[in-house]
């Protein structure tokens, strides 16, 4: 395991300095001023790799530059969008996978039944409505018909308000996950239901385990093996925002500021948030692979 | 001041996608029942003292910088007119009812007095919220800093104009500044154009990181004080406790900000402008990410995020009935009043006059006339404005009506209305051979009354690009618009959305003759802080802002009569021959003008928006 580990962790590092050199390229290609923000005017006309060098330096002392609108240190519109975002695709994907995990495993026991069907049926209507339209019958029913809810994310500026505020927190956060049940759901059911027919399921009903044990220790672990993988990929999406429904929800995050940043030509944001979200990224994907591996002895053992 | 950022606010967003979604709900909605239009407050008639109102800025456009010499990025309304004005009050106000004019009640300063090229300011008695007085150092603090750093770093920078066009100014005192104009200038162009931009800077401000600087008197000072105070001027979370920014002479200043952009102000206590009898004690600026999103919470007035004050998008607003202004709100703000405000400012696309292939077009005045015919402004009018826009017929707005319009031009009203026929009768009398849904050519190059022009040649085909703002609901209707009945008279426009930045980039990045772009429009020009439409900025080919590098010599000739005049009479008599000629020169695109819609809650009393987008809600109070 720890040869392995070793491996994915060096991978990892390997990735990340990619990003990092990808991202430099992009902002040396911009202009001027945000190069020579970055590097220094000294540096500015010095070879590539000491130019790499001398940024990457100062990203590790967390500089990120400076953004031109608002005029903030790029960290510091990191630091006020990056835990809103984490709340709210965080949260939503928390919910996903608590309300996808039982739906995958009841569709896969019930397969070809009526509750397979209704479950499949609601799960794809949700997965295959654009979320700016889910989010509008979210609001036009539930906010502005039944006022059980805001029509608009959290305000507050703290994580514990954002997090308390649970009337404006609800909409946003069920569009989030709503969309994203479906593709757990699908991948939990399929898993579940290849699961049900090893050898091993039936091998432990022999030896007389009941069904819920059946269940829990047998079928649930084998087939988390892709949802871990799909929760993986998923890093980037949760660091990266949601822009529409954020957006809609006037809850401007990390996806609603990098698109902003792209429209006024705010180098310095764009190319920071995305390396972020790439670090991101890469530190998800190592964490993917070691759940996969704790979950499933053999992929350590084949791979290391 | 460009106003594509206001444009923007009630447009930007809100894309055809959006709007197809809205449709396809349609259904559901019907479904779930009528929305509740809320209950609304038992609305009194006693003013009362104190309370909260909420402020929905434009979409997009967050309050995010707060030093008021800032550069052209931070340089708009959300900033400057609903901000910084708010505690940093201008040298003198302009807005004053409905009309644009001076209000000399607001103003730091008696009107200035002139006395041939010499200019006295004398100051009133307005304090800091520090105890110090306004003074005359004050005043000479901001004009060293636009002489240092006027064309670097203000975004209201003229090339040429203030204070380039003085040659001397210096304090007398501590209550009048005397300054020399390099030329007799109208006296009402230097107080509405030139003196506009100032906004007295206190003495605390006059520093640097190392300690105390002296810019108020040593204008090579001021660029080092210009950067320390830059630096700080965007850490919103600063705001409430910089010994700097925490300084104020207006009505409020800044009791504390949040991450997610809310500006809190608290009313200064130690205000020294007039103080209405009953006001408002908070006032909260909140941003929106789009017209949505506060369209929502608006409809909802019992939730948590209630706006006091916010925007109706205008393809939410019902149409007004015919002969009325107002067309009332949507059923579903019952606890909401309507205000209509036409913004002083001019709406138009842009013509390249220094395009290689266009440009010899466009330098026809035949050419401009038959396109002018293409735009249906009343059309744009009554469809996607929803009534609530006024055309365009000259180069000063004709709504709201203020004395600055020509009544000739006024009389005339649109004279170049949608009319293909007659553009196809220009263009053919001109020397094109006219092919409907085709591509015209030139077939009879030359000179001459029936030719097409100069510098056009044979079998030059009528093939143009434009470029536009995305993201305005308007805008793209009436483009597309344009686009079919430029076809229908054999003129093929390809014309591509692209973001208001980059559009604004392109056109102004052309700082010399380009062929770089043909057509453009983002939306218009607003007349702040240079507030009397004299042309000069946008019609002079020395101005950074004539981007189409419009060249007429006459016109020339008569806005410098203008700027000249010594009278108010030879003044309105210039500025109307100026009007009269240029009104159908056609210089740009005239597009009609769009109306800002301000939803207000029914028991706030915010009196009559003024035009230049400055609001005064140190003058708000509630009724019980």
């Amino acid at each position: 395991m720890s040869a392995f580990l070793a491996r994915r962790v060096l991978q990892a590092v390997a990735v990340v300095l990619l990003v990092t050199l990808i991202v430099f390229g992009l902002l040396r290609l911009g202009p001027g001023s945000d190069r020579a923000q970055l590097v220094g005017t000294g540096a500015a006309h010095s070879a590539f790799l000491l130019q790499y060098l001398s940024w990457l330096g100062q990203v590790l002392h967390g500089n990120l530059g400076f953004s031109t609108t608002p005029a903030e240190p790029v960290t510091t519109l990191l630091a006020n969008a990056l835990p809103r975002t984490l709340v709210l695709t965080g949260l939503s994907t928390l919910i996903a996978l608590l309300v996808a995990i039982p739906a995958g495993i009841v569709q896969a026991v019930r397969r070809s039944t009526a509750t397979d069907h209704a479950i499949r049926t609601l799960t794809y209507i949700w997965y295959g409505m654009p979320s700016f339209v889910l989010g509008y019958v979210l609001i036009l029913i539930f906010a502005l018909h039944l006022h059980w809810f805001g029509p608009e994310g959290p305000q507050d500026s703290g994580i514990g308000g954002v997090l308390t505020d649970w009337q404006d927190l609800t909409l946003p956060v069920l569009t989030l996950s709503l969309a994203t049940i479906a593709i757990f759901a699908r991948y939990m059911r399929s898993a579940a239901a290849d699961s049900l027919d090893e050898e091993y399921v039936e091998a432990a009903r022999a030896r007389g385990a009941g069904e819920r044990r059946v269940l829990l220790r047998h079928v649930l672990r084998n087939s988390l093996v892709p949802v871990v993988t799909l929760l993986g990929l998923s890093i980037p999406q949760i660091l990266g925002g949601a822009l529409i429904v954020e957006s809609l929800f006037n809850f401007p995050g990390m996806g609603w500021q990098i698109w902003q940043a792209a429209l006024n030509h705010n180098l310095p944001v764009v190319l920071g948030f995305t390396l972020v979200i790439g670090v991101g990224a890469a530190i998800g994907s190592l964490l993917a692979d070691i759940g996969y591996a704790l979950l499933d002895p053999r992929v350590r053992y084949q791979r290391a | 001041m460009l106003r594509a950022l206001k444009r923007g606010r009630r447009m930007r967003r809100r894309g055809l996608v959006a709007g197809v979604a809205l449709a396809g709900l349609a259904l559901l909605v019907a479904a779930c029942g009528p929305v509740s239009a809320g209950t609304a407050d038992s609305v009194g008639t006693t003013p009362v003292s104190g309370g909260v109102a909420t402020y929905a800025t434009e979409p997009g456009l967050n309050v995010s910088y707060i030093f008021p010499f800032e550069t052209g990025s931070n340089f708009n309304v959300s900033n400057t007119n609903e901000f910084q004005y708010l505690l940093y009050r201008p040298l003198y106000w302009f807005g004053e009812g409905t009309e644009p004019y001076l209000d000399p009640a607001l103003s730091l300063a008696s009107p200035p007095v002139y006395n041939g090229q010499q200019v006295t300011i004398s100051l009133k008695n307005y304090r800091w919220s520090n105890g110090q007085p306004v003074t005359a150092q004050d005043v000479m603090f901001w004009i060293n800093m636009q002489i240092a750093d006027g064309n670097n770093d203000w975004g209201g920078q003229v090339a040429g104009d203030f204070p380039f066009d003085i040659t001397d100014a210096h304090a007398v005192g501590s209550t009048e500044v005397t300054m020399t104009v390099t030329k007799a200038y109208s006296q009402d162009w230097f107080t509405d154009n030139e003196l506009s931009q100032i906004t007295p800077m206190p003495a605390a401000w006059d520093r640097t990181a190392a300690g105390a600087s002296s810019c108020d008197t040593t204008p090579a000072d001021c660029t080092a004080v210009y950067n320390y105070l830059a630096s700080t001027a965007g850490s919103m979370s600063a705001w409430a406790k910089s010994p700097i920014w925490s300084i104020v002479d207006g009505p409020w200043r800044v009791q504390r900000t949040t991450s997610a952009g809310w500006v809190y102000l608290t009313y200064n206590n130690r205000y020294s402008g007039p103080a209405a009898a009953h006001h408002i004690s908070e006032f909260v600026i909140v941003p929106f990410t789009t017209e949505e999103a506060e369209f929502n919470v608006l409809q909802d007035p019992q939730g948590n995020s209630r706006i006091d004050v916010g925007y109706l998008p205008t393809v939410d607003a019902p149409v007004p009935a015919p002969g009325s202004t107002n067309g009332g709100n949507p059923v579903t703000l019952g606890d909401y009043k309507l205000s209509v405000v036409y913004p002083w400012e001019l709406s138009y696309a842009v013509y390249n006059y220094t395009d290689s292939t266009a440009g010899p077009i466009f330098r026809q005045l035949y050419f401009r006339q038959a396109f002018q015919s293409l735009v249906d402004q009343e059309g744009i009018i009554d469809g996607p404005m929803h009534g609530y826009g006024k055309p365009v017929i000259g180069p000063v707005a004709s709504y709201p009506v203020t004395k600055y319009l020509s009544p000739q031009v006024e009389a005339a009203g649109d004279q170049w209305e949608l009319n293909l026929s007659n553009a196809k009768s220009l263009l053919t009398a001109h020397g094109w051979s006219v092919v409907p849904n085709g591509v015209d050519t030139c077939v009879n190059a030359g000179t001459g009354p029936t030719q097409c022009g100069a510098g056009i040649k044979a079998g030059t085909a009528l093939n143009l690009s434009m470029i536009y703002a995305a993201g305005v609901d308007y805008m793209y209707s009436a483009t597309k618009e344009l686009v079919s009945n430029a076809s229908l008279v054999g003129i093929k426009i390809t014309a591509t959305e692209q973001p208001f930045d980059t559009v604004v980039g392109t056109v102004f990045g052309c700082t010399s003759a380009c062929s770089t772009w043909q057509l453009a429009e983002w939306g218009s020009w607003t007349y702040s802080p240079d507030y009397l439409p004299t042309g000069e900025e946008l019609f002079e080919p020395s101005s950074a802002d004539d981007v189409g590098f419009y060249t007429n010599a006459h016109n020339d000739t008569l806005i410098g009569k203008t700027l000249d005049a010594r009278s108010t009479a030879a003044f309105d008599s210039a500025m109307y021959a100026w009007q009269n000629y240029l009104a159908n020169q056609l210089p740009v695109i005239y597009e009609p003008n769009a109306a800002t819609l301000i939803e207000s809650v029914n028991n706030l009393h915010i009196g009559v928006q003024a035009p230049t987008l400055n609001i005064n809600p140190e003058d708000w109070y509630y009724l019980k």
